[in-house]
Parts: structure tokens; sequence; C-alpha cells
């Protein structure tokens, strides 16, 4: 099953060893399979609402830096409990913040 | 909260591979290697309810089981070495795990032995979801798996194993397959094993990655696995390549196989199977299929692979590339094959690309008979609507299957069931809904050698008898033309019961054996002529095809005995009640039947030692 992982930004600024650690990380999951896909996101985005016939483009940011959503990733596991454990992995290397990750059905 | 016993199994999955490819380095034996990986798991939860889940629990699993073979090795080894110091062992490291895939997948274990190993020590899997995944019992897992890990000490493979790198591709793409072949929604366990096996096959990519094969393995299964959700319809039947909906196919796996392609083709080396399969499976992905690249790519497939699979594939791409007469050609090769004889999907593809040719009438035979093999029903419905949809007229005349059933429900019980072993068998490879007009001789020859190619000659001889006395029957004797009964070893066949002697036989077949030897004519020939065929003024019968001499003609009037019709060579006997014959094999003056090839030759047998075949050349 696959799973969506997505970042909040905020949190420590990151150091060099926040980034090797990240890296040795990003590198064991891709090599094994369990990481389909990542990216960072650009906090800003845009909008876009429709009603009617009507499609309105709002430019961001619309919430406070540590609430928008700074990455994702798109993992795929045998169990909802391989994700917590992923995402602790994850959460210890970040440092203090928030996660969502919810299922994907498909494709 | 989540259960603690689900978060340690999550992590066991997870570093089971690493720790038990550890342990091996230490303990030499994957069976021990593995029972002590297993103690670490027990404490883990014993532990963690108490003391909380550690911060890396990978890490405390692996220290635990170390700590648990140095204790191992202490206790067994006190007096001749020091125990290793745990603090100097090194981490496990990815060639552990390599070594651990090739002691898994050795060659001295049986197949089933190796995936059921595999599964258990590579990817983590319980005994319980090998057996569900497998459709067994756990018992016959554990047994399975106990079994290896004997075999492997008794044969000395533990830690420098001597395994090919193909033998553990094999397993892992056996475990893809075995996933593959399950589609319906109760199968989704075993579906499971496709990403397993996917797993495996990523690690495996990391562990090896100058090997072209393994990438080419994972392209394989990652291109496969993109169409996993398109290849089924609603009620499981399947949606062949081509008519699939692309936009069900998984873009993130597509993409990947092509990126595990380009590294196969980076390792370089010669082009293995793998390889040439991905590259197939490549060719499958783009918008408008390649059909001259993939038959010229299986042509090289079937020079590494000679399968009969891989030979069908090969000529559905010819087909494509170079139209159904081609195809049909190569496929008419591979009918001979013993192995290919009850695969469906050989009358299936002849099917389809007689439809391509404009000729229903066979592609809806050649359809039925391949639902009579297939094994799975979503398939055979599939099968039969496609033979429906044809717009042909309804089969005149009698079908193979009916006839058979008819000729013989009247028979006793014994000949039934005799009888029934041989046409049975017809049944199944021809088809039963084949009209017996479009059965032929040398597609039942070829049957025959396929189903009987050894078996001793009074068996091939029985098989014989029973189709050449459903064929008299059935009004078409000369379906059984090509087939001759074989020499029975002069031994055994004297143990046979005398002839019957009612009417005096040496003059009938002195006739016989003179006229074979004066016409050269076919022994079935010469027995199938009627006393109205001969014409004895000018010594000849059937429009001079079949001529005689003074020998044949001066017995001839003796043999006749004033008979105006009817079979020229008459059996001794009245056929039975139970066994009506042919009404053409019928002597409507005496009320015996025609003398059959398989008394005949027999009696010439028995008298001279020859066939008669012999005395025709004589």
């Amino acid at each position: 099953m696959r799973y969506l992982m997505m970042q909040k930004a905020g949190g420590a600024e990151p150091d060099a060893k926040l980034y090797a650690d990240m890296a040795a990380f990003v590198e064991e999951l891709t090599a094994s399979g369990v990481l389909l896909a990542t990216g960072g996101l650009d906090p800003a985005g845009f909008r876009m609402t429709s009603a009617g016939d009507e499609i309105t483009v709002t430019d961001g940011p619309f919430t406070e830096a540590k609430e928008a959503i700074g990455g994702f990733a798109l993992i795929e596991v045998r169990s909802k409990e391989e994700a917590i454990e992923l995402g602790r992995r994850f959460r210890k290397i970040v440092g203090d913040g928030e996660s969502m990750i919810h299922q994907v059905y498909g494709p | 909260m989540t259960d603690l016993s689900a978060t340690v199994g999550a992590v066991w999955k997870q570093e089971s591979a690493r720790i038990v490819a550890g342990l091996l380095r230490l303990v030499h034996d994957v069976g021990l290697a593995e029972e002590l990986a297993q103690d670490a798991l027990v404490a883990a939860l014993e532990q963690w309810p108490a003391s909380g889940i550690p911060d890396n629990p990978g890490a405390w699993l692996t220290t635990t089981a170390k700590r648990r073979a140095v204790d191992h090795i202490r206790r067994s080894r006190t007096q001749d070495r020091l125990a290793p110091d745990l603090a100097r062992l090194p981490e496990p490291t990815e060639d552990d795990v390599l070594r651990l895939m090739f002691t898994s997948c050795h060659p001295v274990l049986p197949t089933e032995a190796r995936l059921a190993l595999t599964l258990r020590v590579v990817a983590g899997l319980s005994p319980a979801e090998i057996a569900r995944a497998f459709l067994v019992g756990e018992q016959v897992i554990a047994h399975r798996i106990a079994g290896a890990k004997r075999t492997l000490a008794e044969a000395n493979v533990a830690y420098e194993p001597s395994a090919q790198l193909s033998s553990v591709l094999e397993v892992v793409y056996l475990i893809f397959n075995e996933g593959y072949a399950a589609t319906s929604g109760a199968d989704l366990i075993r579906a499971d094993l496709c990403l397993e096996a996917l797993r495996l096959g990523r690690m495996l990519a990391v562990l090896a990655p100058g090997e072209a094969e393994v990438h080419g393995l994972v392209a394989l299964m990652e291109i496969q696995q993109s169409r996993s959700a398109a290849r089924t319809g609603p009620s499981g039947e399947p949606i062949p390549l081509h008519e699939q909906n692309r936009g069900r196919w998984d873009q993130l796996l597509i993409r990947r196989g092509f990126a595990a392609m380009l590294r196969a083709r980076e390792a370089g080396g010669p082009t293995g199977p793998y390889v040439l399969q991905a590259a197939i499976a490549v060719c499958h992905t783009a918008e408008e299929t390649d059909w001259v690249r993939i038959s010229t790519l299986y042509q090289a497939l079937e020079r590494l692979l000679p399968t009969p699979v891989v030979r069908l594939n090969r000529a559905v791409a010819v087909a494509f590339a170079y139209g159904p007469r081609a195809g049909l050609d190569l496929l008419d090769e591979l009918r001979a094959d013993p192995q290919m004889a009850a695969y469906h999907l050989l009358p299936g593809v002849r099917g389809d690309l007689l439809i391509r040719l404009g000729r229903p009438i066979e592609a809806r035979r050649e359809l039925e008979r391949a639902a009579t093999l297939a094994r799975n029903t979503a398939e055979r419905d599939f099968l039969l609507r496609r033979a429906a949809a044809l717009d042909v007229p309804e089969e005149h005349g009698r079908l193979l299957g009916p006839a058979v059933a008819e000729f013989l429900a009247p028979l006793r019980p014994a000949t039934a069931r005799a009888y029934g072993q041989t046409l049975n068998r017809i049944t199944h490879l021809a088809g039963d809904r084949t009209p017996l007009a479009g059965l032929t001789a040398a597609r039942l020859a070829e049957i025959f050698t396929l189903s009987w190619p050894d078996v001793a000659p009074r068996t091939w001889n029985r098989h014989v008898a029973a189709i050449r006395s459903f064929a008299g029957w059935s009004g078409e004797p000369s379906l059984a033309a090509d087939l001759q009964p074989r020499p029975v070893p002069a031994g055994i066949a004297d143990r046979s019961p005398p002839p019957e002697t009612d009417a005096p036989p040496a003059l009938r077949e002195r006739v016989l054996w003179i006229l074979l030897r004066e016409s050269a004519a076919k022994a079935g020939a010469v027995l199938a002529l009627n006393v109205e065929d001969l014409d004895l003024d000018d010594r000849s019968a059937r429009g001079a095809t079949i001529v005689w001499r003074s020998g044949t003609a001066g017995l001839l009037p003796e043999l006749i005995a004033g008979r105006t019709r009817g079979p020229l060579f008459l059996s001794d006997r009245r056929p039975g009640p139970g066994r009506p014959p042919a009404p053409a094999d019928l002597c409507p003056e005496t009320g015996r039947r025609r003398l059959s090839y398989e008394r005949a030759a027999y009696l010439c047998k028995r008298a001279t030692g020859h066939t008669l075949g012999r005395l025709r050349q004589a």
C-alpha cells in the first residue's frame, strides 16, 4: 500500500548533519524501493477555486509559514505500522514539527 | 495507539534481512542465524511494553541478536577459541545480505524450498503469511523451511555459497509470478507477493549494481506490475495487453522500469534473458507497438531460452509484424511439441490468427478447443464467448465429443473403460466440439505421437485398435489411416489366445498375402476392397489402382464364393450384439464384418513372422 507523507515547514534550521542524515535515509529507502517519489514544495503556491463556471486563482501564501506544507514523500509499504515506523525515523532526523500521512488509493 | 506487536512486526520486516545476514556471518548456519534473530524478536516483544519502543528499534534488534550469537558461540566454543568481542563486531554489510540471498536461493534446494526460505529469512514473512500466499497449510511451509535449513547444513552451504546469481534471479521472478498469477480480490494476499518480489529485486539491484541481469529483472517486474490494475476486467477476466486501458497503468512504476533498464545498459555485458524480456516489456509500453523489434527480441530470447511459451510468444509477435500466415507457420512447428499438447494458449493463439486470416470456422474450433484445455473458469468463459461471437454457421455433422460418448455408451463396461482411455484423451486434445469431418488422419497421428510417445507396442496397439474401432463405427475409417500397429515381440505375442477357426482362415490369408505381394498396394486399401469393386476379367479393382496377377486370380473365385457385394475379406466371427459395425463393413450375405487391419496384421505376423507391409514389398 502507498502512503503520502507531507511535512509542514518550519522546525529547526537545517544544518550539515541533518542534510547528511536525510541524504542517507533517502538513499536507503530509494534503494529498498520503499520511497517512490519525494520532493520539496514552494510554501506559497497558489489556490484555485471553482464556483459554477467561475474559476478563481489566488496567489499564496495563505497560512503562517510553519503551517505550510514544505515537502512530501510517496512510500510503498506493507502496512500502516511500517508507514508509522518510517515516519518515526523521518521525524527523528528532522526534529520537532508535524507530518500528515494519508493512504493513497489507486493508481 | 497502534498495537505494539504490530510495530515490532513492522520493524522486523524492515530489518530482518540485515539482522539474519549479520548473524549468518558469525555462526555460518542459516537455521541458527534465523533462530537467534527470532530470539531477539521475542525479547523485543517482552521488553518493549515496559521500556517503551527504543529510539532506534532496528539497531536494538541487531544488537540484541548479536549478543545472543556471541553467547551461543561462547557456550559452544569454550575450549578451542575465544568468542568474538561484541563491541568490535562490524555492523552487517550489504555483502552479508547478498550472501544470505545466495544461500537461501542455493541450487542444492528444491525450488519450493528456495521460495519459502527466501521469503522467510530475506523478506521476513512469517510461515503463516507464506502459507497464505502459496495456498498451503502453515505446517507445510514450516516443514519446507526446516527441510531447507537442514539440507543447507548437510550440504555445508553456509557462508561462502557457490550459488549462481541466476539462481537468485530465478527465485525472485518465481515469487513475482506466483503473485502475478493471482488476480481476483480473494487473492490479494497472493498479489502482495509481487510487491515482495519487487522489494527483493530492488534490494538485489543495490547489492549487485554491476549486474545487468539484476536491473533487467527489476525493470521487467516494475513494468509488469505497472499494468496490474489494468490487466483484468471487473469479473476477473484477462484483458489482452493491447486492449488495456493505458490510463490505469502506473506511470510511476513504468518510469522506475525505464530507469532500471538504463542501469542495465550502463552495466553492460552480454544481453541476458531478463534484459531481453524487459526490453520486450518496454516495447509494449509504447503508443505504437513496434512488432518487428519485438519479434527480433523474441528471436534472441528464443536462442537463450527455447521454452514453448517463448516460442509461442515469438509466433504472436511475428504474426503482428509479418502477418498471421507467418505466425501460423511458427505455431504449426510447436504443435508437435509434447509440452504444448495440453497448453490452452496454443489453440487460443491459433484461433486468433485464423480469425485474422478470415477462416472463422477453423478459428471457432480452435477457440473451443482452447476453452476445453483452459484451467481457469474466467479464461474458459472468455474463450467460449469469443468463439460464440464469431459469425459462422452451426457445425454440420457430428462433433467428436458427443460421437465418442455415443460410441462408448452401448459397450460393455470393461471395453468402454479401455476404449474410453484412448478416446477421451484424444477428445481432450482435439477438442470435444471438433466436428468429425474436421479431424484429419494426420492430426490424429500427431495426437497419438504426443500422447503415447514411448509406450510398449502392445499398449500402442490397444490405442490404435480403439481409434480404428471408433473410426470404423463413425463412418470415417480413413481417420485411422496414418496409425499403424507396432510389431509385438514374439515371446509376448505367443501368449495370445489361438484364433477362432469356425471358417478356414488359410484361404483368406493366402489370398490376402498373395494379393498384397502382387499388387504392392497398401494393406488398408486391400482390406477395404468390396466384392463389387473387383473386375475379375481385368484382374484389377478401383479403376486399376489395385492390380493383381495369376496367383490372386486363381484363388479369388473361391474366396468370393458366389457373393456379389460386401467386404471381400471377412472376419471369422459375426459381430457381437453390442458392437454393430458401420454398414459398409458388414457383409449383407453372411452377416460378418470386414476383416480388421489389426486382426490381419496379427495373423500375418503369427504365421509368417512378417508385417503386412513386408509382404507387400517382398
